[in-house]
């Protein structure tokens, strides 16, 4: 009897009556919904609501992070390219440049480009920029100017992960395994 | 006197005379030869946005070496870097110097130490073969070549 009931409930376990759990680290409730009111790498003001109906990732930056940004952003295009097409097309990659000084709109357009049509590049003043990073309860700040007016930036490694209705799912952190990300980003894909 | 071996000698031995001569030249130095570089890629950016240069180094030597940093023809700046993360928040680092012991290797790569190449001296593309000279103490350079690679490239 004992044995019956539990083939019943993995069978019906492996059936989807209870959702594995997400690969990477799961915040649904933990974090507030997609909201931001910031300038694309077109010049223009966008709100968060402009981005909804695909599955967003959200991701603070600067362009002049030769190292951890792009290796960043490598990673989450290589994910992606794993992905399905449909799959594919529902993901976008929102990179925040929380380095306006530098990170101008022609900037941030060449920049996101280099590395697909699924990333778009925003920033925004002072104001804006700290809602947001405190609405994710992440900071930035600026380093030193060198001799030559170059500083570094630092600010979150992390990755927000958002579904197409704007609610938080995930953090996807550079130590994730690429099977979990794809894993993980697949079923954002598909509407969870 | 002339460092020029004799044109008649096997190109071996003309490669051991070579190795010969930077020893007596350098005293108490590694010979270069002794330090192995593999893996040497220099991540582009577009623009003139920061590059990211990666490489594994090996002393193969008995005796230590210090890394120092690094000069390109093709960038008026390079320095050395660590990347660092503290409760979630990254930034990077200076890196003054770096001591491998003998028989150690060194990792630079995506996430800590790179070199970072500013300011290009000229336009460069994907696949370039770009030269590098590595400093370590003691007046030593290493020329390595970097291959360019892509921004997507992990
Ligand atoms: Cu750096």
């Amino acid at each position: 009897m004992h044995r019956w009931i539990m083939a019943l409930f993995v069978t019906l376990w492996l059936a989807g009556c209870s959702e594995p759990p997400w690969q990477t680290k799961d915040i649904s409730g933990l974090m507030p919904p997609l909201a931001f009111e910031l300038v694309d790498e077109n010049g223009k003001d966008v709100n968060a609501d402009q981005f909804l109906g695909k599955s967003t990732l959200l991701f603070f930056s600067f362009t002049h992070c030769p190292d951890v940004c792009p290796t960043t952003l490598a990673r989450l295009d290589a994910a992606t390219q794993r992905m399905d097409e449909a799959a594919r097309d529902d993901i976008q990659v929102l990179f925040v440049s929380v380095d306006p000084r530098r990170d101008d709109a022609e900037t941030l357009r060449e920049y996101t480009d280099a590395f697909g049509p699924q990333f778009i590049g925003l920033t925004g003043d002072k104001a804006a920029l700290d809602e947001l990073t405190r609405r994710y309860r992440v900071t930035y700040g600026y380093g030193e100017e060198d001799s030559e007016g170059n500083y570094d930036v630092s600010h979150s490694s992390a990755v927000f992960a958002f579904n197409d209705q704007g609610e938080a799912r995930l953090l996807i952190r550079d130590s994730d395994p690429m099977e979990a990300v794809v894993a993980d980003l697949e079923r954002l894909a598909s509407g969870a | 006197m002339s460092l020029t071996p004799h044109a008649s000698l096997p190109r071996l031995a003309k490669r051991w005379c070579w190795a010969f001569l930077l020893l007596i030249a350098t005293p108490g130095t590694v010979a270069a030869a002794e330090l192995e570089v593999n893996e040497a890629r220099l991540r582009l950016l577009p623009g003139d946005l920061p590059a990211a240069g990666y490489f594994t180094l090996t002393n193969t030597s008995e005796k230590g070496v210090t890394l120092t940093g690094a000069d390109s023809p093709a960038f008026g700046n390079v320095t050395m870097h660590r990347t660092v993360n503290q409760d979630g928040i990254t930034s990077m680092q200076p890196v003054a110097q770096l001591e491998l012991a003998a028989g150690e290797q060194i990792e630079f790569a995506p996430g800590g130490y790179h070199l970072m190449l500013m300011k290009r001296t000229r336009p460069l593309v994907v696949s370039d073969d770009i030269e590098v000279n590595l400093h370590f103490a003691g007046e030593q350079r290493q020329r390595v070549t970097f291959r360019a690679v892509a921004p997507t490239a992990q």
